[in-house]
Formats: structure tokens, sequence, C-alpha cells
């Protein structure tokens, strides 16, 4: 049952997004369509902000490394908006889903580098 | 509370620029506006974002990158999220088919949500001012009315503005985001039941108190609301929205930085002052607004794009950064800033109370 609504749920994903062709499970790396371009350059900005706060680790604060975070969540969340954004006009559910993540995406952008008051949580024994 | 200490000006002008004078101009081209040739409207607009809507942009970028400490204080936002921008604009120019569409999606749906975060900000700003506390189920009762509002606003924008669905930006087809019919009705239910709770707290506040509750506090919830609900459907009326929402936010963010410029310690205290500062801001603004939407474009204009498409990349980008630095600079519960956002300008007048919660540049 899972596997036919998720069958279902990607069929019409892949329709309105025109997912790149899979068949026979290979692609030519070197005509990728511009969709897939993006797509690469997104995942590049990804890895590149995941670097970044690696780099830093112990040299800047809590705080830049959520900001990081948020800014690959960004990403993939823009990444993925170009590839399902238009869903709705084929699911129309869907269409709801979208503008309900985008508003989650930017209530949580609304977080960015701002101070927090939490305490960190310690554990005991926790390595050193 | 007094009466001054209710509002940063006074009332006549508080009320003109958190909301009435815009309710007013619905009124007034409900009344006799009504036509379907918004090029007089459109014209105006574009005059009027030179001295308004532009300089709200620039006032931001101001406040963030006015000294270093600021930009050490947050560094993402500063040096980050500009390099994702360009990185943004470059893929929106590279391919302006494939991801400028979304890009300006983006924008258009994350624009009417920016304001709902004001609205939200401002109605703190004064409830707090008339001494209405907002703990978190008087703001789960407003940001349901707020935010359903804007979803009723989304929905209508998309339905009066597009065509075929694709909305024109900027000479671009932006494609709609395609929602159920179903989606008007839910939101227009959860956004009643909001305002009815919300206005039951207020009720209940004035009776505890023995007096109406100031309706400025309620103002920016109403403004709101004529903007996204019935000011929907009146497409004279949408364009110039930018240009009061741009007027709430000039307002407070002078009142910010008159305090950072002149409530120091052994600073010169008068009207005078006052004034000299705010022309100091005001045309600095005006002359960063011309740069970033005039100027910009007009760098990257040897581009083998239509300008006015370059222009609308840009303008969402400026936009977008925008409202990522206004979630940081403008935090109520940050001690030094509600503290700013507390005082009237006549205050300043006054001799200085240095205060210890003052605004940083940064903080303010």
């Amino acid at each position: 049952m899972h596997d036919a609504v998720a069958g279902i749920v990607l069929a019409g994903f892949a329709g309105s997004a025109h997912a790149a062709d899979v068949l026979g499970g290979t692609s030519d790396p070197v005509s990728a369509t511009p969709r897939e371009m993006f797509l690469a350059a997104g995942i590049g900005a990804m890895v590149m902000c995941g670097l970044t706060s690696f780099f830093l680790a112990g040299r800047v604060t809590e705080r830049t490394h959520v900001a990081l975070a948020m800014l690959v969540v960004l990403i993939g969340g823009f990444c993925l908006f170009a590839l399902f954004g238009l869903v709705g006009r084929e699911i129309p559910v869907a269409g709801a889903l979208v503008l309900l993540g985008l508003i989650g995406l930017f209530r949580l952008m609304n977080q960015f580098e701002v101070r927090r008051n939490r305490t960190p949580r310690t554990k005991k024994g926790s390595d050193k | 509370m007094t009466a001054r200490s209710l509002y940063f000006v006074n009332w006549w002008a508080d009320t003109l620029i958190i909301g009435g004078l815009s309710i007013l101009v619905w009124i007034a081209l409900l009344a006799f506006y009504n036509s379907a040739d918004t090029q007089p409207i459109f014209w105006l607009s574009l005059v009027l974002s030179l001295v308004v809507n532009y300089p709200h942009f620039s006032a931001t970028v101001y406040r963030l990158y006015q000294s270093a400490e600021n930009i050490r204080q947050f560094p993402v936002t500063a040096w980050g999220l500009p390099l994702i921008m360009v990185g943004a604009v470059g893929a929106s120019l590279w391919q302006p088919n494939v991801v400028a569409p979304y890009f300006l999606m983006l924008f258009l749906v994350w624009s009417p949500y920016h304001y709902s975060g004001q609205t939200i900000g401002l109605t703190m700003v004064y409830a707090r001012r008339a001494g209405f506390s907002i703990g978190q189920r008087e703001r789960m009762a407003l940001s349901a009315f707020v935010f359903s509002a804007f979803v009723c606003g989304v929905i209508r924008f998309q339905r009066n503005g597009s065509s075929g669905g694709f909305i024109d930006f900027y000479g671009m087809s932006v494609p709609v985001v395609p929602l159920p019919d179903w989606m008007d009705a839910a939101a227009q239910a959860v956004m009643w039941t909001g305002a009815l709770v919300f206005a039951g707290f207020a009720a209940v506040w004035c009776l505890r108190q023995k007096r109406l509750i100031p309706p400025i506090v309620l103002l920016p919830a109403l403004t709101h609301f004529t903007w996204f609900v019935p000011g929907a459907g009146l497409k004279s009326f949408w364009i110039v929205i930018p240009f009061f929402h741009s007027l709430q936010y000039l307002l407070v963010a002078l009142a910010m930085q008159l305090k950072i410029r002149i409530d120091v310690a052994g600073g010169e205290h008068s009207w005078r002052r006052i004034g000299f500062e705010a022309r100091r801001w005001g045309s600095r603004n005006i002359l960063g607004g011309v740069l970033l939407f005039i100027g910009l474009p007009a760098a990257f204009s040897w581009l083998p794009l239509p300008l006015l498409t370059t222009a609308g990349i840009l303008a969402a980008a400026v936009n977008i950064h925008h409202f990522f630095v206004d979630g940081v600079i403008w935090k109520l519960r940050d001690a030094a800033t509600s503290s700013a956002l507390m005082m009237n300008i006549a205050d300043l007048v006054g001799p200085a109370v240095v205060d210890r919660a003052r605004p940083k540049p940064v903080e303010a």
C-alpha cells in the first residue's frame, strides 16, 4: 500500500518536474539539461556551506554554525521548489503543501542568525 | 502610560503612517478610481518608490553595514547571505527560463509574508507601549489572523493578477503557486477565528483595565487585513501597498536611527539636531536606494538579456536579502532593541539619559 501511494506521488512529481530520464539507470553527464545543471550548482553550494561549517569548527559561535545549516536548508528548499513548485497544477492538494512548505521555510529563516537564549545541554560523562 | 509614550511621533503621524493613510487611499480608490487602467497609479508609485520604497531597503543595508562591529556580530548575514544571493542572481541570469521564474515566485510569496511579520512586530510594539501584554495565547491568535490574511491575499493576488497561470513581473512571466479551491475558505475560517479570539483577549483587557484599548494597537492588524483581503481585489491599490509597508518601516527605522545618533552623553539634544540627522539619514538612504534599484541593474546592462529582466531579478535578490536582514536586526526580544522601540522622538530633545540597554548600531 505504501509503495503504491509513493509510486503515485512520485509519478505526479516526476511529471510536474520533468524529472531527468533515468531509463536504463544511466545518464550522460555531458548532455545534462539546464535543470540538472542548476540542481548540481545547488548541491555544490550546499556542500560549500557544509565544508565552511566544518573548517570553522571551534573558531566561530554555535549561532554561525546554525546559520550555515539554515543556508543549506534554504538552498535545498529552493531546489525542491524549482523541481516541484508547480506540482499543484496536477495535484491540487500538493499545491497547498508547497505553500505551507514555503511558509515553514520563511518562518525558519526568520530565526536566521538571531541570538538564542537556550542554554547548552550538557550530558553527564560527555566526551571531551 | 502618557499620551506621548504611546506613539513614536504623535497620534496623527503614527495613525496615518502605520495604516490610516493606506486605508484612506483604499477607500478613495474604491470610490473614485475603480478603473482597469492602472498606468497612472503605476507611474505615481514609481516616483514615490524613489523616496520611500527604495530608501526602506537601503535603510536596512545601512543599519547592518554601518559599522565593522555589526559585520563581526552577524558574519553569515553580512557576508554569507550576499554570496548566496549573488549565486541565485547568477543562476537566474544564466538560466532565465529555468531558474528565474522560481526565484521570482519565491520573492512574490515571501514579500507578503514579510509584511505579515512587520504587522505582528508593530502590534507588539504598540501593545507594549499601551501596557497590553501579548503572551503566547494572544500572539497565537494574532498570528493566526495575520498569516491567514496573508494566505487569503496570496490567493486573491494570484486570482486577480494572473493570466493563464502566470503573473507579469518586470516583463517576465512568473508562474503562480497553484492552490486548491478550498484553501481560500480554510484560510478565511482560521483568519476569522484568530480575529475573534484576539478581540476576546482585547475585550477582557478592557474590562479589567476599565478603559478602551488604544486604537493604534489594533491599527496594524486592521491595515494588514485591508491590504490582503478587500484590498487584494483592487489592482490599482496593490500597486501602492509596498509604498505603505515601506512608510511604516521608515517611521520605526528613523526613530531607531535618531536614538542611536542623538541619545548619547554630551550630544546636542534639540529639534535642529533631530532635523539634521533625519535629513542626513534620509538623503543617504535615497542615494542607497537609487544605487540598489537603478545603479545595480544599469551596471549589468551589458548582459544579453532585456534590462527589465535583469532589473527584476536583481530587485528580487535585494528584497530577499532585506527579508533576512530585517529578521536579524529587529528582534523585539532583544532588550536593547525593545528599549529603543519604546521611545518618542520628542524624548530626544530633553537631556540625555543614556540607557544601559541602549542599542549599539547593530542592535538598533
